[in-house]
């Protein structure tokens, strides 16, 4: 495999304006592409007063554009046997298109033209503003969206990006208007601060043009820093929301962690590996499930984002068992801390997440996804081949002292949602009232 | 636009002396490989008392047998960086793993040991017995699973389609270790299986593997044929729940045929033109249209109406007679009632007037450009080649594609005809309790 066809290799190519480009050759075999743009344009931008703009954004960019109706659109994207999916997340949001390889130079100018000039049509607003007031609500009686926000609400300050789940509520939703949203885009579909990431069967000299050619009326101005307030570091806490009538509680324990470029995020990437990430392996999983039969799932995930993150184990239990769930997860997290890992476990664990990287490339979407990653974070172009390589230079002691950092048990936050009231709660916990 | 990739993977297919049938799908410039063992026992085989059944013992073939202790199945698997998982539905269960090419040999030898001789220990099953009734309160909390749990109990009288797969609370409290082990040695053995591998590896090398480690094996498995006829019914039937939620909601279910019927084509042409998806024939990676297709007639008429915020159909083909159902979210403040008659208003223009020529057009084309792209990756062609064989033979799939390709519109409107009528259906609706929860 040479470096212009090797997907792990993420060649950066000339920009277009401040729209960084990336090529990414397709795995061998495979029959479709993907492209994806990316833009500054998350719901930690959300104006105050407008929580869930861009949210709405995200969704109505890809439903219609230029002379492309709602229904058009559609039509078209049948036609060439691709689908368009949009994504948002605090501090970014993307567009990815995807379909057969033969037909990516039109794939691309389609991206362009939803990326640059979507239509925001009345109708489509209404639609898609009903729809999210639906969520909003869900995510208030659901134990799982519930515990969500109230975790993040608990973690971070007011004013942070990372607070909120970006869905807003019926009161904001209503709040926005249609030129709102015309502004957001505006505002944030732009070229500086932008990434454009292709995985197509193309040259890059091809790709260059193609992307000058689609993507050089994109606006080239950038929204701005986003306003990123300190995570003061909170003292241990507890939130419960009793929500009678549902079966299952939702616990959550964690709290703020760190970037995505800091030094120590391999250490603390495998950290967490080790606690509740690898599927099966892992700390959590083995003992709520495997031995305690205490839930069906138990898990960690590190969230590291460009200018912090957090940490967060779950499981889902029933009402008369949290309490011992939430001493597991609380206890587990303290021992990632008090005691080295053993070579033999840590040894497997990163084995483990090494050898998922072939299984990356078994499509051209699991692999584009490699290639966003690398674009996203300006990591660099060869990133994923050296990957084994620095998870490998990890000490057992590294993977204490990083746990300690990014996934401290002395501060963490405890969330509970769901039929509390089932079972007399155990005493000394804090009552939290918002 | 036939062309090369309008066909299914070329592959090798053999049987072995105790019945295994196996599909080869070797796929040069794959890093990985994927090995599916589809077995064709699922809920239906069930019966009052040992519901949920095949879905414990598809937790517990991960729990221990004769060269794999407890927890070692999944070490193996994933400490090699693969990747392994199950799961159960009416008609079958079925058990995965994808792992780098070079470690093949590794899910072989774990099927081989776990086909026949799981050890399902009493210990495992109590303890696996919590996890099974956590993992259906998960799923209690949702309203549209009470709901479509409902339907289907509603739908059926007498066949085991009236069961859950995840099985009744009680069920699931009261068996035995010893019911379960006789409940996998009555249905487990090669007779009853079929073994799939796909992605980059020798299929010589590979078939004279298989033969090595699934030929001792005794043939085992009861005949898992359904016998049981669920009666025509003779009158409309409904039940309305109510529960913690949001907003109302709503599912319909009207009989309809098997995946092996010659009205199957129809049925899921049906199907993409209400709901918008071609199911077995969808484009994959993504949503597309936000999971709903703008240009589906339901989605047309409840959600850009504004009667509702989702609304869907979904035929999930089975190997007898199963359920096409509607499912409806009501957008805040709209009665159930409106959106009830606005469904039955799509479903009879449907069933009078048939789809028009664009719309058949349409579809047409997305079912082509799904075929197209539905073999990309090992694990998804693994997937592929067990769900079609274990409904209704390796043949099924490109016989389903070409009558779906030459379905004229009056078939379709035939089978809408014939199909939606209120005399057999059932309907479930949810009103939430208002409330949003206690700080």
């Amino acid at each position: 495999m040479t470096d212009a066809t090797d997907p792990l290799l993420i060649h950066r190519l000339p920009d277009v304006g401040g729209l960084a480009v990336y090529r990414q050759a397709p795995p061998p075999g495979a029959a479709s592409c993907a492209l994806t743009y990316v833009g500054p344009a998350g719901w930690g931008y959300d104006p105050a007063g407008e929580r869930g703009v861009a949210r709405l954004v995200s969704r109505l960019v890809p439903s219609a554009a230029g002379r492309f109706g709602r229904q058009a659109l559609a039509r078209e994207l049948d036609r060439l046997g691709a689908t368009l999916t949009p994504d948002c997340a605090p501090e970014s949001a993307e567009v990815t298109i995807w379909g057969p390889s033969e037909s990516w130079p039109r794939l691309f100018e389609l991206l362009g033209e939803v990326v640059l000039r979507p239509r925001f049509d009345a109708a489509d607003v209404d639609r898609v503003r009903r729809q999210a007031v639906e969520a909003a609500l869900r995510e208030r009686t659901q134990p799982g969206g519930r515990s969500e926000s109230e975790f993040l609400h608990a973690v971070f300050p007011p004013g942070h990006p990372y607070r909120e789940t970006g869905r807003g509520d019926p009161r904001s939703l209503h709040r926005i208007s249609r030129s709102r949203i015309l502004a957001f885009h505006r505002q944030h579909f732009v070229a500086d601060g932008g990434k454009l990431v292709v995985t197509v069967p193309a040259r890059a000299p091809t790709i260059s043009a193609l992307a000058q050619r689609t993507f050089r009326a994109l606006p080239d101005r950038s929204p701005g820093p986003l306003p990123v307030p300190p995570v003061r570091t909170p003292s241990p806490r507890e939130v419960r929301v009793d929500l009678p009538g549902r079966a299952q509680v939702e616990v959550r324990v964690g709290g703020a962690s760190l970037s995505r470029s800091d030094p120590d995020y391999p250490a603390a990437l495998l950290a967490n590996e080790v606690l509740g990430g690898r599927p099966l392996l892992s700390r959590l999983f083995q003992r709520v499930r495997e031995r305690g039969g205490l839930a069906y799932g138990a898990s960690s995930v590190l969230e590291a984002m460009r200018w912090g993150g957090y940490w967060v184990a779950h499981a889902g239990t029933g009402p008369d068992r949290w309490p011992r769930v939430v001493r597991l997860l609380h206890g587990e997290a303290r021992r990632l801390v008090a005691e080295t890992v053993p070579r033999t476990e840590l040894e497997q664990i990163r084995e483990s997440a090494i050898g998922q990287l072939p299984l990356s490339l078994e499509s051209t979407s699991e692999a584009h996804e490699l290639a966003v990653d690398v674009a996203y974070h300006n990591l660099p172009e060869d990133h994923w081949r050296r990957w084994p390589a620095e998870l490998r230079q990890v000490r057992p002691a590294q993977i204490r002292g990083a746990a300690e950092r990014a996934l401290d048990p002395g501060t963490a936050v405890t969330v509970l949602v769901g039929p509390l009231t089932a079972r007399r709660a155990p005493s000394g916990g804090r009552r939290e009232v918002d | 636009m036939a062309g090369r990739r309008d066909r299914g993977p070329k592959g090798a297919t053999f049987r072995l002396a105790n019945g295994l049938s196996v599909v080869l799908a070797p796929q040069p410039d794959s890093p990985v490989a994927s090995v599916w063992v589809w077995y064709r026992v699922g809920a239906k085989n069930e019966w009052p008392g040992v519901t949920g059944a095949s879905h414990w013992v598809e937790h517990m073939l991960f729990e221990g047998s004769p060269r794999y202790g407890k927890g070692e199945i999944d070490r193996a698997v994933v400490s090699v960086g693969g990747e392994l998982n199950a799961f159960t539905d009416a008609d079958f269960t079925a058990y995965f793993s994808t792992v780098p090419r070079e470690h093949l040999a590794v899910p072989l030898d774990i099927e081989s040991d776990r086909m026949t001789r799981a050890l399902i220990t009493d210990a495992e099953v109590d303890r696996e017995r919590t996890i099974i009734l956590s993992e259906r309160e998960g799923n209690e909390n949702w309203p549209e699973f009470r709901v479509d749990e409902e339907l289907w109990q509603l739908a059926y009288r007498v066949h085991p389609y009236r069961w859950p797969v995840l099985g009744y609370p009680r069920d699931i409290r009261d068996l035995t270790a010893q019911g379960l082990r006789d409940y996998y040695h009555r249905f487990y053995g090669p007779k009853n299986a079929t073994l799939i591998v796909a992605g980059g590896f020798d299929p010589r090398s590979v078939a004279k593997e298989i033969r090595r480690r699934f030929g001792p094996l005794p043939a085992g498995g009861d005949d898992v044929r359904l016998r049981t006829e669920e009666p025509t019914p003779t009158g409309e039937r409904r039940a309305e729940l109510h529960g913690p939620g949001t907003t109302p909601y709503l599912e319909i279910g009207w009989r309809a045929p098997s995946i092996t019927d010659p009205e199957a084509a129809a049925t899921l042409f049906l199907d993409a033109v209400l709901g918008g998806e071609t199911r077995l024939f969808s484009v994959g990676s993504g949503w597309g249209h936000g999971g709903e297709h703008p240009n589906a007639r339901l989605y047309r008429a409840l959600v850009d109406t504004g009667l509702a915020v989702h609304a869907g159909s979904e035929w999930g083909p089975r190997v007898a007679p199963g359920l096409f159902t509607v499912q409806a979210q009501a957008a805040p403040g709209v009665a159930l009632e409106r959106i009830e008659a606005a469904v039955g208003a799509t479903v009879e223009r449907l069933a009078r007037t048939g789809p028009t020529r664009q719309e058949m057009e349409e579809v047409r084309t997305r079912i082509r450009h799904g075929r197209q792209l539905a073999y990309e990756g090992a694990t998804k062609t693994g997937f592929r080649l067990g769900y079609f064989t274990v409904l209704g033979g390796r043949a099924l799939e490109d016989r389903l594609y070409r009558e779906l390709l030459r379905l004229r519109a009056e078939a379709v409107r035939s089978r809408a005809k014939a199909m939606f009528r209120d005399d057999c259906r059932a309907v479930v609706r949810f009103t939430p309790t208002s409330e949003t929860g206690r700080d």
